[in-house]
């Protein structure tokens, strides 16, 4: 018998009860469904962070904050209240507060003369806009964000920021101004910002260099240089209680060698401070779709696995149904061998079509879902897809819910294997 | 073409041994028509077993055409079966739910021939068996008597050199059993195939040309020619 007739005719074996292989398959059904879902799930997550954080770029950037008490490994792991610590000077004579995560830019700048590879460092400035206007036209809200130096932002027209007094547009609003974006290059627009208590408005004339690609940021925000930002930031917050004290700080280096970025992050580490590239930060937001994927595939290997137990039962059923026709195929010469496949393959046949009717009916629903959440949930999300069903994915599906079922058919079909024929003949 | 030399069977089970067949000689020639009696217990379908392949012998060798086979491998001996001998069983193990041709050609489809060919096969059996009009009923939907035709044809559609039949007649009315047997005897004379039948029925063995018996693993009496027997001693 060769294979092509094994599992014909374990297919045909297999329909030979109908209701009893369709509620089995049934039970595969639903783990695998689940386990579609769950996949497309994470992978549709994968697929909206990638897409929103693959336009910034910069290998020689570190982000660095300062490192919460909690990160300190030898910290007292208990919910006692933490302790006011008293200000300290540092050798730089710069007043630290060990109680709070903001830092001063003196503060990081004294970094500098200990790690002479950081070529500036640029706050994270809160920077609040107002207006946007080119060429006298109609005025559109601005939502201002910042590029700091050596953050690099794809652009669809122009260039990313590379000097002062300059402004990188959103897509939307780039279309708003003039269907070809690229006309807008080199032009200069107008924004406006509110600047003190009384909302007292300023204008600032920025060169427009480019229009940047969609993403998490650049959807909305256009992004102005650090100085821009700077002379912004200082307008609206210097009577702020916290001016000049950041959470998070852009380190540009002159070196992007993997070697030395690994030796200037442990030595920031050893100073209190927490320092990523964008790279690790890349690394730290898949590591987390893919531990969340992790935990809800469980789920649906539970379901299989549940399932899989339905699939020992039927086969153990089937084998002693079929205990004299095994005799007799082993009689007139079927070996061991093929025995034990054509049961196995059973399994696997209802695992491969629990697998496909799983992963259809994911399809399915994975349609109608995407389409609401796109609607209903997410409409501010350009281009975000709840579930994305990869191809591999699906693929690993159907491999897994066959091998699953491949080793439920196993104990079954040894026992069929393993039957006398002249006993299975006289089997009653 | 057949030969059983020294051929032994001790089953063992909780430290008592029972021993089924004793030193057993038997030399089966193409064409032979050979009927083995005995009363149940006697070891005659024990025989059957270990000349067939279906079962291993304690001690002795059955020699196929010069080569021993119970020493085979199992895969060979599955192989070995298929390729030359038939069997036709007390009961028919026909799948009801397949056609008539379909349970026919099961031996060859585990052999691996394709499909075109075993239908040829399988009809030209049928025919020789008088049903070739209903190879595409359902095996379900014949009469006892024709159940056990396509049990022949299933028996021959390999071409086999030896068929064995276990009580072939055991489930049949009187009428049925003597078409069966007819069909028989005429297959063994015009094609040559050896039969074996292992029978309690004294009617059945008197029409073959070979009678053994057996009481309690050995054989008893055989109606065989005297030049035979002095050949397969000598062999022996």
């Amino acid at each position: 018998m060769n294979t092509f007739e094994i599992i014909k005719t374990a297919n045909k074996n297999l329909w030979r009860h109908k209701l009893r292989t369709f509620l089995t398959v049934s039970a595969i059904f639903v783990g695998a469904f689940t386990l579609t879902m769950t996949n497309g799930l994470g992978d549709g997550l994968r697929d909206y962070i990638e897409n929103q954080v693959k336009n910034i770029e910069g290998n020689n950037v570190l982000f660095v904050r300062k490192k919460f008490e909690t990160e300190n490994k030898d910290a007292p792991k208990t919910d006692a209240p933490a302790e006011y610590k008293e200000t300290v000077q540092d050798e730089a004579g710069n007043m630290i507060d060990p109680n709070t995560v903001l830092a001063t830019l003196p503060q990081m700048e004294t970094l500098i003369k200990e790690i002479p590879e950081i070529k500036t460092i640029t706050p994270s400035y809160r920077i609040d806009g107002e207006y946007i206007t080119l060429d006298g036209s109609k005025k559109y809200q601005l939502e201002l964000g910042m590029l700091s130096e050596g953050v690099t932002q794809k652009a669809e027209a122009g260039k990313t920021i590379d000097g002062e007094n300059q402004i990188m547009l959103p897509l939307s609003l780039a279309r708003a101004f003039d269907e070809n974006i690229k006309n807008l290059v080199g032009k200069t627009a107008t924004i406006a910002y509110k600047v003190g208590q009384n909302g007292e408005i300023k204008t600032q004339n920025l060169q427009i260099v480019g229009v940047a690609t969609k993403g998490f940021m650049s959807n909305y925000n256009s992004f102005v240089d650090a100085k821009t930002a700077r002379a912004i930031y200082e307008d609206q917050s210097r009577n702020n209680q916290f001016f000049n004290q950041f959470g998070n700080f852009t380190f540009l280096l002159t070196t992007g060698e993997a070697k030395r970025v690994g030796e200037i992050k442990k030595a920031l580490d050893a100073k209190g401070f927490s320092a990523e590239t964008i790279a690790d930060q890349k690394k730290r937001t898949y590591n987390g779709i893919a531990i969340f994927q992790l935990g809800m595939n469980l789920f649906a290997l539970v379901a299989l696995l549940a399932a899989s137990f339905g699939v020992i039962n039927t086969l153990i059923i089937a084998v002693m149904e079929r205990t004299k026709e095994i005799g007799l195929q082993k009689a007139l010469g079927m070996s061991r061998g093929k025995v034990f496949l054509l049961f196995t393959l059973e399994a696997v046949l209802i695992g491969f079509w629990g697998a496909v009717l799983g992963i259809a009916a994911a399809f399915g629903v994975g349609q109608i879902v995407n389409l609401y959440a796109a609607r209903e949930l997410f409409s501010s999300f350009e281009g975000f897809q709840l579930l994305i069903f990869l191809p591999q994915s699906v693929l690993i599906v159907v491999a897994l819910v066959c091998g699953i079922t491949f080793v439920s058919g196993v104990l079954p079909a040894l026992r069929a294997s393993r039957l006398n024929p002249i006993e299975a003949l006289r089997y009653e | 073409m057949l030969l059983a030399r020294g051929l032994s069977k001790t089953y063992e089970s909780g430290g008592n041994a029972f021993t089924a067949l004793k030193n057993i000689n038997l030399k089966i020639d193409a064409g032979d028509c050979l009927a083995i009696i005995g009363k149940s217990g006697s070891g005659k379908s024990t025989l059957m077993h270990l000349l067939a392949c279906l079962d291993a012998p304690s001690s002795g060798e059955i020699v196929f055409e010069g080569k021993n086979v119970a020493a085979y491998t199992e895969r060979q001996k599955d192989r070995f079966r298929n390729e030359k001998f038939g069997f036709v069983f007390q009961q028919f193990f026909l799948n009801g739910r397949d056609t008539v041709l379909e349970n026919v050609t099961l031996p060859l489809k585990i052999r691996g021939v394709s499909g075109l060919e075993s239908r040829v096969k399988g009809l030209r059996v049928l025919d020789m068996v008088g049903l070739a009009d209903k190879a595409d009923n359902r095996a379900k939907d014949l009469s006892g008597g024709e159940k056990q035709r396509v049990c022949i044809a299933r028996a021959l559609v390999g071409e086999p050199k030896v068929l064995f039949a276990d009580e072939p007649t055991g489930n049949l009315d009187s009428a049925n059993s003597e078409a069966i047997e007819n069909l028989l005897f005429d297959l063994n004379r015009k094609h040559g195939v050896a039969i074996v039948i292992v029978t309690h029925d004294a009617d059945l063995a008197d029409k073959c040309s070979r009678v053994i018996e057996l009481r309690d693993g050995e054989i008893v009496a055989e109606k065989i020619s005297v030049v035979e027997q002095e050949v397969i001693n000598e062999y022996v």
